[in-house]
């Protein structure tokens, strides 16, 4: 079975964030960079099925130079080979752009599967597998937990609300959005970062492929914190009825 | 009879057939030693080469080599008793090595020390002496070994020490015999007889039992490495560790055939104390059956058939055996090495390990808790953030920084150092120093938590460091150092112990059980500072197990963060050994023995109380007036 996994570098969990001057981005030398969550149970999937059923594992992903670190922590983990797709301005993309980028990075290798996790840690879209899905005109299913290969294709765990689960079936080729927490994630070791160093990465730069996007993003912005103080003027009686008069219009507590 | 003032006998004229009789007999010794030494020492010189050794300072070896060697200091420190008659015998054999050369000589009709020179006299009167300590020495240990029957020397009686120890016995008693008999008597010829069949039968024998040691423990002792639990660098893109024959090292060669089985190791061990699989001696033990069965230069795994995983896992790198063992084995490079090779090669399936590791490779401490916490924590205990003027950086580590009797900790220890009026800061992000991982053997996951702390810290411009936690004190000085210069450290001990003269005493009766953390005294040498700390408000009692000796927490070697253990908790073992002392409270200076602790005192009927050295000494320090926002500060 022939895999991709698709994996996005993000800021690390609890990173402090400053947002740029261009109001659009955040300061990019103040954090540190992880591999996503739910793309790591996505490659861990992927390196289980290959275990269990044999084929290659072939993990790509977007963004600039410091992704590679990000990469060959996959290919230590055991992916076999990767692609970067090389590209300045992902964030910038919305979800379309950044799927075309993927889509037309991989479509030349045929794929059997295509996983991906759920959403990205920092962005939060959620739709990128499954527009990829769209756009290399396989079916797809998200919310994955567990997944096994049958001889018509696939079978595949969905987690729902309220500790519901649903099992579906599906043919292959086709693509999946994984859920964090399916499996125990293998850490890395000092021998698959050497053997990584071997693989090939093949770099593709994201203006030799089709990734234009829709939306363009404005801006972003800090959650604005929501706590003022107000000294209410006035002898006791009066300010009482000033305070009566705020928390039933202002605050509307009352 | 002659009385004991008359001079050895020597038998006279061997005839030619006697002398001929006697060198085929040394021949055939010989080569019976040889057939079985020779291929001992090319595995060994065949293992691979020490990537980091170097002999100098030859002055500490010279030293260790006079103290453990030729003073035997270490074996009577440990076991003063056997040790003493461990010595004698040793002591013996040195000043028997002359006599037993001119005896051999006398064979061949050229003896070199006359017994009638004033020479010879002397020396054969001395020798006699130490014929004489030999033989009550050897004879003890005989006593010892097969009707005390300590249980370190395990359940099997090894009959052949019995029988070497009856030579040796015989060798000293046909020494000792000769001088009450004269030179022309038969008997002197028979004792002489006896005595070369002895030595004869003897040297054979050394390599084939753990009397070995006679021959190779004064080399391991001399080659040991600099430092204790000396981790060595792995080098090359096919270095993991530990992993096949072909990873184990001259010294760990060495080492693995110079055991002589005494026990020690497992006797102060806390998992083999604790029902374990692990026993530190049958490690050493199955290095070398791994030698004996695979050699240096096979591809067969060494966690296989003659050492476990599982066991090398439950070791908690407390260093008590490494610490012991008087023929110089350096158990944790080799405990740590076997780790390695399981974590770096990825062989290691482990739920908690896996999970300790994923946390730490997108996370930043070790106990999985978001980096805002230790923020709050900073914030809500007003701790000055480091600015590159203070003189300390103040290391939180995972404990101080998110568990709460880490944070109970640092504020304490914050509220001596400014009682002190000492200037000091702390980092504003901190990662997990790599501790655990570097002795769960994590190679690659140390090597970039050290390099990022390292990087930070120097981004900071830290030049001192002062920490509350043992196991931060000794990665980052010792460990760190494989991959850049770590700035000075200190426990918060020994920061509070040299300005103990400022800081306020009271004594009481309140008795406090001080336990020596393991990072602390074996691996630091600490002992005495936080006992001074103690004493400036309470009455120090000791465990009956305490500095060199102290007995584990459970907590190091990652074991913290590696769930429940299999049989009895080393924890609990402890904690009822400081309970007994009838100390009112425990004294720690670790916040992982205080974790441990705290949970294993819970157990008891009537708990003490549980207090790290800061918080002693802080409840000493005046009340301060609460600042604007209701935290307390000196
Ligand atoms: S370091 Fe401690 S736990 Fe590990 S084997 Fe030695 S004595 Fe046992
Ligand atoms: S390793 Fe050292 S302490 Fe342990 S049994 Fe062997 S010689 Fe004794």
């Amino acid at each position: 079975m022939k895999i991709i996994v698709a994996i996005k570098q993000v800021p690390e969990r609890d990173a402090h964030i400053r947002i740029d001057s261009s109001g659009k981005w955040i300061e990019e030398s103040d954090v540190q960079y992880a591999m996503n969550e739910s793309d790591a149970y996505a490659l861990e999937e992927a390196l289980q099925l290959r275990e269990k059923h044999s084929g290659e594992v072939i993990v790509v992903s977007a963004g600039p130079e410091r992704v590679g670190t990000t990469i060959r922590e996959a290919l230590a983990k055991g992916a076999d080979r990767a692609i970067h797709i090389d590209c300045n301005d992902l964030n910038q993309r919305d979800a379309l752009g950044v799927a075309r980028l993927i889509a037309d990075a991989i479509r030349p290798d045929n794929a059997d599967l295509i996983l991906t996790g759920l959403q990205s840690d920092d962005l939060g879209y959620g739709q990128t597998g499954v527009i990829l899905a769209e756009l290399l005109g396989v079916p797809h299913a998200t919310l994955i937990l567990h997944v096994e290969k049958t001889d018509a294709g696939l079978k595949v765990k969905r987690e729902l609300e309220a500790g519901f689960f649903q099992e579906i079936e599906l043919p292959l080729p086709a693509a999946l959005t994984i859920q964090s927490g399916g499996n125990k994630l293998r850490y890395a070791t000092l021998m698959g970062i050497k053997k990584a160093k071997t693989k090939e990465m093949r770099v593709v730069t994201a203006a030799a492929l089709d990734g234009a996007p829709v939306a363009v993003l404005d801006g972003i912005a800090h959650p604005k914190k929501q706590r003022s103080t107000q000294i209410i003027p006035g002898d006791a009686k009066q300010a009482a009825a000033t305070l009566v008069e705020k928390l039933k219009f202002e605050a509307r507590i009352l | 009879m002659t009385s004991l003032s008359a001079t050895l006998a020597e038998p006279q004229s061997f005839s030619l057939v006697e002398k001929l009789l006697f060198l085929l007999l040394v021949a055939a010794s010989g080569v019976l030693f040889w057939r079985r030494f020779g291929p001992i020492l090319r595995k060994i010189l065949h293992s691979r080469k020490d990537p980091d050794f170097h002999l100098s300072p030859i002055g500490r070896r010279v030293w260790d080599f006079f103290w453990e060697v030729i003073c035997q200091a270490k074996v009577i420190q440990q076991r003063p008793l056997p040790g003493l008659a461990h010595a004698f015998v040793f002591w013996g054999f040195c000043a028997f090595a002359l006599v037993t050369l001119n005896h051999a000589a006398v064979g061949l009709g050229i003896g070199f020390l006359d017994p009638a020179s004033w020479i010879g006299r002397t020396y054969f009167y001395l020798a006699d002496a130490f014929a004489i300590a030999c033989a009550v020495g050897i004879f003890g240990l005989f006593v010892r070994r097969f009707l005390v029957r300590p249980r370190w020397l395990g359940s099997k009686v090894s009959w052949e020490s019995g029988f070497i120890a009856g030579l040796i016995f015989v060798l000293m008693v046909t020494y000792l015999g000769a001088f009450f008999t004269t030179d022309a008597a038969p008997t002197a010829r028979i004792l002489w007889w006896i005595h070369t069949l002895t030595l004869l039968i003897f040297l054979p024998l050394i390599p084939h039992t753990k009397h070995l040691h006679l021959v190779l423990s004064p080399a391991t002792i001399f080659l040991s490495r600099d430092g204790f639990s000396q981790i060595p660098p792995l080098v090359g893109d096919e270095d993991f560790g530990l992993v096949t024959g072909k990873d184990l090292t001259q010294l760990v060669s060495l080492q693995a055939y110079s055991c002589v089985e005494c026990g020690r190791c497992s006797e102060h061990c806390p998992a083999t104390n604790t029902g374990k699989l692990l026993n530190p001696k049958e490690i050493i033990l199955g290095v070398r059956a791994y030698l004996n069965e695979f050699g240096p230069a096979s591809d067969e795994q060494l966690l296989g058939k003659h050492n476990s995983q599982e066991a090398v896992f439950q070791c908690t790198t407390c260093g008590a055996c490494e610490f012991q063992c008087p023929v110089g084995i350096e158990h944790l490079p080799i405990m740590i090495g076997l780790r390695r090779g399981a974590v770096n090669t990825g062989a290691w399936e482990n739920d908690y390990g896996g999970k300790l590791f994923n946390q730490l490779e997108r996370g930043s401490n070790a106990l999985g808790i978001s980096a805002l916490e230790r923020d709050k924590f900073i914030q809500k205990t007003e701790l000055p953030i480091f600015d590159g003027t203070q003189e300390y950086c103040l290391w939180l580590g995972c404990m101080g920084g998110y568990d709460p009797k880490g944070r109970e900790i640092i504020a304490s220890f914050a509220r001596v150092m400014n009682y002190l009026g000492t200037s000091y800061g702390v980092l504003k992000k901190e990662k997990c120093t790599g501790d655990p991982v570097r002795r769960l053997g994590n190679d690659l996951l140390f090597q970039q938590l050290a390099e990022e702390n390292l990087k930070a810290l120097a981004q900071n411009k830290v030049k001192k460091i002062v920490s509350i936690c043992p196991h931060c004190v000794r990665t980052i000085q010792e460990d760190w150092k494989a991959y850049g210069t770590p700035p000075e450290i200190e426990h918060h001990s020994e920061f509070m112990a040299r300005f103990a003269g400022r800081l306020p005493k009271q004594k009481s009766d309140e008795k406090v059980v001080f336990h020596d953390p393991c990072y602390l005294g074996r691996y630091r040498n600490v002992y005495d500072e936080p006992r001074e700390l103690v004493q400036l408000s309470a009455t120090l009692v000791e465990a009956p197990r305490h500095r060199e000796r102290s007995f584990c927490c459970g907590a190091g070697g990652g074991l913290a963060f590696l769930g429940e253990e299999t049989g009895e908790r080393v924890s609990h073992v402890r904690a009822q050994e400081l309970v007994a002392t009838g100390a009112s409270t425990v004294g720690t200076a670790c916040p992982f023995c205080n974790t441990m602790f705290r949970d294993a005192l819970a157990a008891s009927e009537k708990p003490p109380q549980l207090l790290d050295i800061a918080q002693l000494v802080a409840r000493g320090l005046p009340p301060v007036a609460p600042t604007s926002n209701g935290v307390s500060k000196a």
